[in-house]
């Protein structure tokens, strides 16, 4: 057999790949991953693949799910007072429950990491104060603090994005700064450094690779969290306005029909908590992983 | 803090024990549950006051809970009948009207007013001279905001109240007015206690003026105990309730807004009666709860505006008038609570007759009528739905379409288009409208408050006449009415108004919808009346059930 | 232990320094006059608003303006709701002891079914019983709190007949309010039935109390089997094991102790979360906490009740992480002498 290497290579994956060849041994978690991906697919794509409008009004109202007597197969899971078709609505709210989570998610992470490393970095009074600041934060219950950043900039969509959003940036900070740290510890920081490397170097090309699975897990997190207020922001009808399929506040808006059409209960819920038992199960795969990965 | 946690954290567990042991049986023979009433509504309380607002679930928490008035309706013929007033004497030029009092009635005793005396002609006088007397420092506390005795005008029609002796009491009018009685007998009109009002004038506190209308103080069958802002109110009975005796010993408002949670407090039986129920079907479909339903003074109607073309023609809008399928309505927008409107008039009203020519559904005549007009062709026009959700009518834009869809039958357009309320009825008083469906609900039961406020030429001015239709002979009458104070007479003449209308149609009747409340069955007695909101004089509870 | 303590009172301090800095500035963030939101007097007259604007000096700096905010509020002066138009800290003497009622109940049954649960998981780790005490505690973590209250209603108070849907208390027990706090109320209380009172208020407390209880105690779960599985694992176990010691004893000297240390620890830091839970299920209960409270007043835009509403949640939530943190450097000497900020 012909050797295409001269040298034996002992081949490092970098620690992303490293993750995911443990993570892939897990079936639970391969299902949670896929599920996600297609919950990922249904909120970008899913306005072009719905059977009916999810906002305009139809003539069919209160027909029950398909499977029930008076059900009808055009509409799989029924409609609701409006006429509006249930499982359209849904497949549209994923872009607004669970893709603006995403979003938020993003923002977060982006922001969090960047204070995060600021305050790794930094020593003396500036990091006692956040820390301090960050203390604070977190004590103040994260759903009170994005109702009342809502309540000072009124209902909507993108108001809800920055307010939790701004929420979640703390436990970004916490994480990213403690695995900083964590990490400056580690020897193979040193070598770089003896080399004459900046410390904005080191962070980047050393320990950011290095930290990144921790950050994701927070990611994972975070995305639960927010996919849970959301909801509930919109349960408490402060979220999406009113037309708008947003799972929280067709919830809200199903509790009136709660006695004569369950369903539009029922399958709203469901889908909020399908979304966070998903992005639950990728989280605690990777968490999983890592933990296997230090043990052996 | 810390000796709070602890002694909690040592209560719950023996709670818990006390539950499992108990098991989860939720029949308790406890008698504080029996013995009183909760009732769910859907809204606060503005005041605890009538006198100073005009909405529904105001009146419905204070009006005949804690108040009485110097008349009430007979709530089946809705006639006036004594109350503060045991009997009253109307001079011939109806300008002088003297209330003979009761002498027997006594005001609550509370935690904070003892009352030292029974009623008398000054509490009487007080209760309408704060609303007259600019002077007065109760006119002043509220700033002079009375808004049933503005809209009635009641200052002007009453030029002073003279106190004969101590239960005797002359109200003198400027001019006859035959609704003044029913003015007295509205919700709106309760008699307060003077006494209560010098102690708080003797405070000397600007402040505690307020406290009239907080801390209420009248002669009705409960008395305020307690108020939770936007929870509960909680009342007592009063012991010494001149009418009869009381049969609940407490009273309370379990303020809960959300539809959903009324009904579910319902079925869990934490509420005895609840306020506009939904699901109709499931309450009837068991055996422990009951719904009543009582056709409330309102109506819903199909105005054309009769200063725009086509509509200025009689003949078209009878036409169409001819074209609305009431019955399909009745059942898809009010689901057979509500009764059709035979005229402006609904049945419970003294003043309606079936000798009103009726106006069936006919395609065919309509067809006729619209050949008549020359537009056999057919037309477009625009029909304004109104935005939101009034008692009258549930749900005016599913109405709208069903209207579309019978007009399209005789080859008539329609255009649906609603605003938002506020600007809905700003173009609408502008009269920018072609034609509107809205509706009304009555200030109180005399006849002539379905028709003056709504199609008299003075109406037309201020924009309330929502047909811009105004008619001579239809006006005399309205004013022929109003001066008599003989019930044949008006009856007559509220006859020929409504043939008018039939004949000029410019505004089709649709519905008088119906007030629901949901209860469960060991509660008996008359809760809903037709008009004047909600009363708990009469009810009592059948014990074992809570 | 005085370093210790002298290390949270500072924290204490700079959070109740962040906290007024932060509500004060609210007034400024808010639509409508500072002075309005600050005091909470919606139409104040001439003298009134004169008197308020000397109260809280809004002539001078803003600096000056927050010094005097805060004397007001160390007078124990929140300014008045604007919606009812009582004092505000009337309002959160009313409310606030509801929510904390809500809050221990919950931890409480967190707690009594959480740690065992756990602990089980632990000892049959790997085994069927793992595995479902897992999957439950993933559901649990990921149900949304106000669909599992809408269905728990459907089940024990619909369906069943019971568990009353709402409120604290039936509203026909007429409990006066002396410290807020229901069950203690009752007992204080001298015109009842007490035994069918405490069994109403019981009956009240449950639906609302397990809804609030499922995401701390998959928490619990998840902490207590893992610190029982390390305490399992490490070498004094071990060495007990070749002791002769029997599992059960093992796990009853040494196993049971060593995870309530960490999970008192943990439960502090979630204490934040649980009270946000606990916020949305008032609402679906109508119960009458703080949480309900405050929602209602974001409803209503009652900016001073908002203010005052976050400053009483967030204390209550930081003293109850102190707390908790006392209670873990009680039970963990080594915390004790750890640098801070580390």
């Amino acid at each position: 057999m012909a050797r295409e290497h001269t040298y034996l290579e002992e081949e490092f994956p970098s620690p992303i790949l490293q993750l995911w060849h443990t993570f892939k041994k897990t079936p639970v978690a391969i299902i949670g991953l896929s599920c996600y991906l297609f919950l990922v697919f249904l909120a970008v794509f899913g306005q072009f693949i719905t059977p009916h409008s999810a906002v305009e009004i139809g003539d069919s109202l209160l027909i029950p799910p398909a499977w029930s007597d008076e059900g009808n197969l055009s509409y799989l899971l029924g409609t609701d007072d409006l006429g509006r078709d249930m499982l359209s609505r849904l497949i549209h709210g994923t872009s607004l429950t669970f893709g603006l989570s995403f979003l938020v998610v993003i923002i977060a992470l982006v922001i969090g990491v960047v204070i995060g490393s600021i305050s790794a970095l930094s020593r003396g009074v500036k990091a006692s104060f956040l820390t301090h600041f960050l203390d604070v934060i977190l004590s103040i219950p994260s759903l009170l603090l994005a109702i009342i950043i809502v309540a000072i900039l009124g209902p909507g969509l993108e108001n809800i994005l920055w307010a939790l959003a701004l929420v979640s940036i703390p436990q970004f900070v916490h994480v990213t700064r403690i695995a900083i740290k964590e990490e400056q510890k580690k020897g193979y920081v040193l070598i770089p450094i003896l080399d004459g490397a900046s410390e904005l170097r080191v962070l980047i090309t050393s320990i950011y690779p290095n930290i990144i699975d921790k950050i994701i897990i927070q990611a994972t997190l975070a995305q639960s969290a927010a996919i849970l207020d959301i909801a509930a922001l919109g349960f408490l009808g402060l979220g999406a306005p009113i037309p708008m399929p947003e799972w929280g506040s067709m919830l809200a808006t199903s509790l009136d029909l709660f006695y004569i059409a369950p369903w539009t209960s029922y399958f709203p819920g469901l889908a909020i908590l399908f979304s966070v038992i998903v992005t639950n199960l990728v989280g605690e795969g990777l968490r999983h992983s890592l933990k296997t990965q230090k043990e052996s | 803090m810390t000796f709070n946690l602890r002694l909690i954290t040592k209560i719950i567990p023996l709670g818990l024990l006390f539950t499992a042991l108990s098991g989860c049986n939720p029949s308790t023979d406890d008698s504080v549950l029996s013995e009183g009433i909760v009732y769910c509504s859907e809204g606060a309380p503005s005041s605890f006051n009538p006198q100073l607002i005009t909405d529904g679930t105001t009146i419905d928490a204070t009006s005949k809970q804690l108040y009485n008035r110097l008349i009430d309706f007979n709530n089946t013929n809705l006639q006036r009948i004594p109350a503060l007033a045991k009997s009253w004497h109307v001079t011939r030029n109806g300008k002088l009207i003297t209330f003979y009092l009761r002498r027997d009635v006594s005001f609550h005793r509370t935690d904070y007013f003892s009352p030292t005396r029974t009623m008398n002609a000054d509490d009487v006088i007080f209760s309408f001279n704060r609303i007259l007397d600019p002077n007065n420092p109760f006119y002043q506390s509220v700033a002079g905001k009375f808004p049933f005795f503005q809209s009635v005008n009641f200052h002007d029609l009453v030029d002073s109240i003279e106190k004969i002796d101590d239960y005797t009491v002359r109200f003198k009018l400027n001019r006859a007015d035959s609704t003044f009685l029913s003015n007295l007998a509205t919700p709106f009109a309760v008699i307060l206690s003077e006494e209560y009002a010098q102690q708080l004038v003797a405070e000397n506190d600007p402040q505690t003026l307020g406290k009239l209308d907080s801390l209420p103080v009248g002669t009705g069958p409960f008395k305020f105990k307690q108020y939770r802002n936007n929870s509960f109110i909680r009342y007592a009975k009063h012991d010494n309730y001149w009418r009869q005796d009381v049969e609940i010993e407490k009273l309370i408002y379990n303020i809960t807004p959300s539809n959903t949670g009324r009904l579910t407090k319902l079925l869990t039986h934490e509420c005895d009666v609840i306020s506009f129920p939904i699901a109709a079907d499931e309450i009837k479909s068991r055996p422990d709860l009951a719904l009543e339903e009582v056709t409330s003074f309102n109506v819903a109607f199909f105005a054309f505006n009769a200063q725009k073309p086509p509509f200025d023609n009689p003949t078209v809008r009878k036409a169409i008038a001819h074209a609305v399928d009431k019955k399909s309505i009745m059942k898809a927008v009010y689901a057979d609570h509500a009764e059709i409107a035979q005229s402006l008039l609904p049945q419970a009203s003294w003043a309606f007759t079936d000798e009103v020519t009726t106006f069936e559904y006919s395609v065919e005549k309509a067809k006729q009528l619209l050949a008549n007009a020359g537009l056999s062709a057919g037309f477009s026009f625009d029909l304004w739905a109104m935005p939101l959700q009034r008692d009258y009518n549930p749900n005016a834009l599913k109405m709208a379409k069903l209207i579309k869809a019978d007009l399209a039958a005789i080859g008539v357009e329609v255009n649906i288009i609603t605003w938002e309320w506020s600007t809905f009825l700003r173009k609408l008083a502008r009269g920018e409208h072609q034609s509107v469906l809205i509706g009304w609900t009555a200030d109180h039961p005399d006849p002539d408050n379905f028709f003056s406020p709504l199609l008299s030429c003075s109406a037309m001015e201020t924009g309330r006449n929502r047909a811009f239709w105004c008619h001579d002979e239809f006006d005399q009458l309205l004013a022929k009415a109003l001066a008599s104070n003989d019930i044949d007479e008006r009856k007559s003449l509220y006859l020929q108004a409504q043939n008018i209308l039939v004949e000029q149609m410019p505004l089709l009747p649709i519905a008088h919808s119906k007030r629901a409340q949901a209860k469960v069955v060991g509660v008996s007695g008359d809760i809903l009346a037709p008009f004047g909101g909600i009363s708990f004089e009469n009810i009592n509870k059948t014990n074992g059930e809570n | 232990m005085l370093n210790f303590t002298l290390r949270r009172l500072n924290l204490l301090f700079f959070t109740l320094l962040m906290l007024t800095i932060v509500s004060f500035s609210l007034s400024y963030l808010f639509p409508g006059e500072v002075i309005t939101n600050l005091s909470g007097q919606k139409t104040p007259n001439a003298e009134q608003l004169q008197q308020l604007n000397e109260l809280y000096q809004m002539d001078s700096s803003i600096i000056h303006q927050y010094f005097a905010y805060l004397g007001q509020l160390f007078n124990g002066n929140f300014g008045i709701s604007m919606s009812s138009q009582v004092p505000v800290s009337t309002e959160l003497l009313t409310y606030l002891p509801s929510t904390i009622e809500l809050c221990i109940s919950a931890l409480f049954i967190a707690m009594i079914i959480g740690i065992p649960l756990g602990f089980v998981a632990a000892i049959w780790h790997n085994k069927p019983a793992d595995k479902v005490i897992l999957a439950f505690a993933m559901i649990g973590y990921s149900i949304p709190a106000f669909w599992l209250a809408l269905i728990l209603i459907l089940i024990f108070s619909i369906t069943l007949s019971w568990l009353p849907s709402s409120g604290q208390l039936n509203l026909l027990f007429e409990i006066e309010h002396v410290t807020g706090f229901k069950f203690i109320d009752i007992l204080l209380s001298d015109n009842v039935n007490k035994m069918s009172a405490i069994n109403d208020a019981i009956r009240h407390i449950i639906l609302p109390a397990m809804t609030v209880a499922v995401a701390p105690m998959t928490l619990f779960i998840r902490l207590a089997r893992t610190s029982m599985l390390d305490v399992l694992d490490s070498n004094y176990i071990k060495a007990a094991k070749a002791k002769g010691l029997s599992q059960a004893a093992i796990i009853y000297h040494h196993g049971i102790r060593n995870s309530l240390v960490t999970i008192v620890r943990q439960m502090g830091l979630y204490f934040a979360n649980l009270v946000t839970i606990a916020m949305i299920v008032e609402v679906i209960f109508d119960w009458q906490g703080a949480g309900s409270w405050l929602i209602d007043s974001i409803f209503q835009r009652d900016y001073t009740a908002i203010q005052g509403g976050l400053i009483a949640l967030a204390i209550f939530t930081f003293v109850i992480n102190i707390f908790a943190d006392f209670i873990y450097a009680a039970l963990n000497p080594l915390e004790r002498n750890r640098k801070h900020g580390a």
